[in-house]
């Protein structure tokens, strides 16, 4: 066919040379090369923060990059890219959060736009959009009604509308960003065949996955990006798991400061957790975590983490199970967990952790009240002093407990969040991602507080997708699997490779 | 959609009990001048919520109606007493009013990216103030009603047999805009942009033209009711409409158009329309004080706005079981195959120490 010739073409899809970006300060891509033919399925790995959105965001026109060269199709693209440039290219984007529009059909979002219409008329003939868009349906195979309302669809099927969208719009590259995370396997197997068929038709598939065991099933090839430079491509023939995982990690592995000891803690035992489920979340989650010990939780986006903490905490109900504290039948819920003495420091902390428009002193105060009580009123004095002291244990700049917390900096900001607990008796501390966007040097910190509270007798509940922050600071890791505990490090010598490894469900002992 | 489905037919049975039962209750409920009344009422309120409805679709507000409204009327009056136009040449003149108060609003809101609810209270003030300013006065300076005699004009409150004109506009209005919303790619565009913003500027939309769209054809219903209301009256004061917005919002609330935006229909506002008036026409039938509708109609909206939470959490906890339940069956079959896997593939490494 001709779609074999086009593949074989020397012209490749998409061509970036010696792309570089840096946003302000550090370079997050550096002399970054990248190919793509026609009808190939190629996979962008990498760990977080090794480069991956910021090169599809080039790609896409979603931001700009500093310098390099750029080809789609042979053409050259120039530095000032857009989104609807891109659009028009035939680069097309099937995003996690999906872009369609709710309360129409499948063929009217097919369509959008470019409805079809009544022969000389502006009305649009829905006869004709429906059978356009069945045909299309049809073509590939999926069991989908052009009149079906997206709403009354299935996230899988959702994603299906989102591929036909941009085959309808006639693009060339379809690029998927972690396109499994939210299904099932079935729904994935789904997808995987809707993959292979825009394969056969001359698509070319950009492919990010954490998932080891999709990139190695699926890719004609693999470009491997860490810290923001390619380190390697490799051909189907060199495709294996354990070697993207090296190349992921990389240069860490010959770091003395990767492998880290784990030690199980004998002190006592703060919080049974037995058989907590909640449906469609997690499942049957066992684990005991004892007096000043720093508990890890690692995992996959999407894999239970944060659901199991927010239910721990009592933010969302579980469905079964039960969790004894200190001794005692304990039943989650939040206010009894502040009282209880647990804190919790969310993963967006933005969102549900600081009130940007409120002081400082309000912003720890308003989770110490009865701290701050004094006969039932506020008292602003208590107030004050609580914020001073927070403001001192955790070094937070400036020093002026009257300063708005939006307009500190990320790591300040991160400081407050843990200040309004560490202030108070604590005994334990759930904490989700709590050092994604701060420097260095806040982290740092964070992780020496983290340290000195669990020598105080602290237990510490830390889920994250940081390797090198979870194997450092851990006493203990559990590693958590399409909800489920896959894997527990408890003891002996860990690297973060082992970690990584758990999650992509590459087990010691198991299959491949 | 069989969810609105179901909650329209909920409404339309409401909507023939409380018929039933006001024509039980008072015989002359059924009579056709109470009936026609009752219609030439609903559609005076139902040319507004016609275009206040569009407007939600994207999810915004137009608290503007009924000053425009007032200021309308004032423009026409304002012709009459001191122009020699005839009516049929003014009146598409100061259709242009509403359109005009659109073209604010939309500016403001895509331009400057302000608040719908904050523009169009705004422009509601600012025009209450113009019908003030541009109200035909005595020689004393105070606002004098103006009786209105020019039989052309006076023929917008007349009738056609036994309908009022203002109903057959009314009917015409909502099937033109339901066909224009449903079947053309402005309208369809009018949902995106109030469903998925984003979503809709990706796909190409013009977002903000819908947006400018929207609000100037509210701007243009009301000034179209403006005409009925004060040809019917056969009079106009500047305060002429304010305060109507109530009647509006509750017309379209309980004709099952969200707040959210990106759903609704005219047919809903419609059903909205009539339910709202049949409830007012009630009260006066059965000889409850007028005094208690305004009150009425607060209490129908609260309600008709739980049952909608409720019915939304009802129908979505039904989708999600189901989903749930297909979910639980692949991840069974995938935990077999993954079995399987494990013991074809036995000669793995051993555990790590």
């Amino acid at each position: 066919m001709s779609e074999k010739a086009l593949a074989d073409s020397p012209v490749a899809l998409l061509e970036c040379r010696r792309i570089n970006k840096s946003y302000n300060g550090p370079m997050v891509l550096s002399e970054v090369d990248f190919s793509m033919k026609r009808g190939e399925i190629h996979a962008l790995v990498g760990e977080n923060g090794a480069g991956k959105s910021t090169l599809i965001k080039i790609v896409t026109g979603v931001t700009n990059r500093n310098s390099g060269e750029m080809l789609f199709e042979g053409r050259p693209i120039g530095i000032e890219h857009s989104k609807t440039a891109a659009q028009v290219l035939g680069i097309a984007v099937i995003y996690q959060e999906l872009s369609l529009i709710h309360g129409m059909s499948v063929a009217q979002n097919l369509f959008l736009t470019r409805e079809p219409r009544l022969p000389g008329l502006p009305f649009i003939d829905i006869g004709k959009m429906n059978s356009l868009a069945q045909e299309l349906i049809d073509r590939y195979g999926f069991t989908l009604k052009a009149t079906d309302v997206i709403d009354s669809l299935s996230i899988a099927q959702r994603q299906t509308v989102e591929i036909l969208k941009a085959l309808n719009s006639k693009a060339s590259l379809v690029i998927m960003d972690e396109p499994t995370s939210s299904l099932t396997s079935t729904e994935s197997a789904q997808l995987f065949g809707i993959i292979k068929r825009l394969k056969e038709d001359g698509i070319g598939v950009l492919y990010i996955s954490h998932r080891m065991e999709e990139v190695y099933a699926l890719s004609d090839r693999v470009t491997v990006l860490r810290d923001g430079r390619k380190v390697a491509v490799l051909e189907k023939a060199e495709i294996h798991p354990e070697e993207i995982i090296r190349l992921m990690i990389g240069r860490k592995l010959d770091d003395r400061d990767s492998v880290h000891t784990m030690r199980k803690s004998d002190r006592e035992v703060v919080l049974e957790v037995k058989g907590l489920s909640s449906e469609g979340k997690f499942s049957g989650i066992d684990f005991q975590l004892h007096a000043g010990e720093i508990l890890g939780i690692g995992g996959l986006v999407g894999s239970g983490r944060t659901e199991l903490v927010r239910a721990l905490y009592g933010i969302d109900p579980h469905d079964s199970g039960s969790v004894e504290y200190l001794g005692k039948p304990w039943e989650p819920g939040v206010a009894g967990s502040i009282r209880g003495g647990f804190g919790f420091i969310p993963e967006e902390r933005r969102l549900q952790g600081i009130m940007g428009l409120i002081s400082m002193t309000g912003n720890i105060g308003i989770t110490n009240i009865d701290v701050i009580r004094k006969m039932g009123f506020v008292s602003d004095r208590k107030e004050l002093d609580l914020a001073r002291k927070a403001i001192g244990l955790l070094n937070i700049k400036p020093a002026d407990p009257s300063v708005l917390v939006g307009n500190l900096s990320g790591g300040n900001q991160q400081k407050i969040v843990v200040g309004k607990w560490l202030i108070r008796d604590l005994k334990l501390l759930i904490v989700d991602e709590p050092t994604v966007g701060i420097d260095i040097g806040a982290k740092e910190e964070m992780y020496q507080t983290f340290a000195r509270l669990a020598e105080a007798g602290v237990s510490i509940i830390l889920v994250s997708s940081d390797l090198p922050e979870l194997t450092r600071i851990s006493h203990r890791i559990l590693v958590l699997r399409k909800g489920r505990i896959i894997k527990e490090f408890s003891e002996g010598q860990v690297t973060e490779e082992d970690v990584l490894k758990a999650s992509s469900g590459i087990l010691p002992g198991g299959a491949k | 959609m069989p969810i609105a489905t179901l909650r329209r037919m909920i409404l339309i049975g409401l909507l023939l009990a409380i018929g039933a039962v006001l024509s039980f209750l008072n015989p002359s409920f059924l009579k056709l001048d109470n009936l026609m009344t009752l219609l030439q009422e609903a559609s005076q309120t139902g040319i507004v919520a016609i275009g206040f409805t569009l407007v939600l679709i994207t999810a915004g507000i137009d608290m503007s109606i009924g000053a425009v409204i007032a200021v309308t009327a004032m423009v026409c009056v304002n012709f009459l007493s001191y122009t020699p136009i005839p009516a049929f040449l003014f009146i598409p003149l100061s259709l242009l009013t509403g359109c005009l108060v659109g073209l604010f609003n939309g500016y403001f809101i895509t331009h400057f990216k302000l608040p719908e609810f904050i523009v169009t209270l705004a422009s509601r003030g600012i025009l209450a103030g113009i019908a003030l300013i541009i109200a035909v006065k005595d020689s004393d300076g105070f606002v004098s009603n103006v009786y209105i005699q020019d039989p052309v004009y006076l023929s917008f409150g007349g009738t056609v047999g036994p309908v009022y004109i203002v109903t057959i506009v009314f009917i015409v209005l909502a099937f033109l805009t339901q066909f224009f919303l449903k079947r053309t790619r402005a309208g369809t565009n009018i949902y995106a942009t109030g469903a998925n913003p984003a979503a809709a500027r990706l796909s190409g939309i013009n977002t903000d033209r819908s947006i400018y769209g929207v609000y100037m054809f509210s701007g243009f219903c009301a000034s179209l009711a403006a005409i009925f209301i004060s040809a019917r009256m056969m009079t106009a004061m500047p305060e002429f409409g304010l305060g109507s917005e109530m009647d509006v919002i509750a017309s379209v609330v309980i004709g099952g158009t969200p707040f959210t935006g990106g759903v609704g229909d005219i047919w809903g506002t419609v059903i909205g329309t009539l339910f709202l008036a049949l409830i007012k026409n009630g009260i006066l039938k059965l000889g409850i004080s007028p005094y208690v509708q305004p009150i009425a109609i607060g209490g129908i909206i609260v309600v008709v706005v739980m049952f909608d939470v409720w019915y939304k959490a009802f129908a979505e906890g039904i989708a999600k079981r189901s989903a749930y339940r297909r979910k639980q069956s692949g991840e069974a079959a995938a935990a077999v195959a993954a079995e399987a896997d494990a013991v074809a593939g036995g000669d793995g490494k051993g555990e790590r120490s």
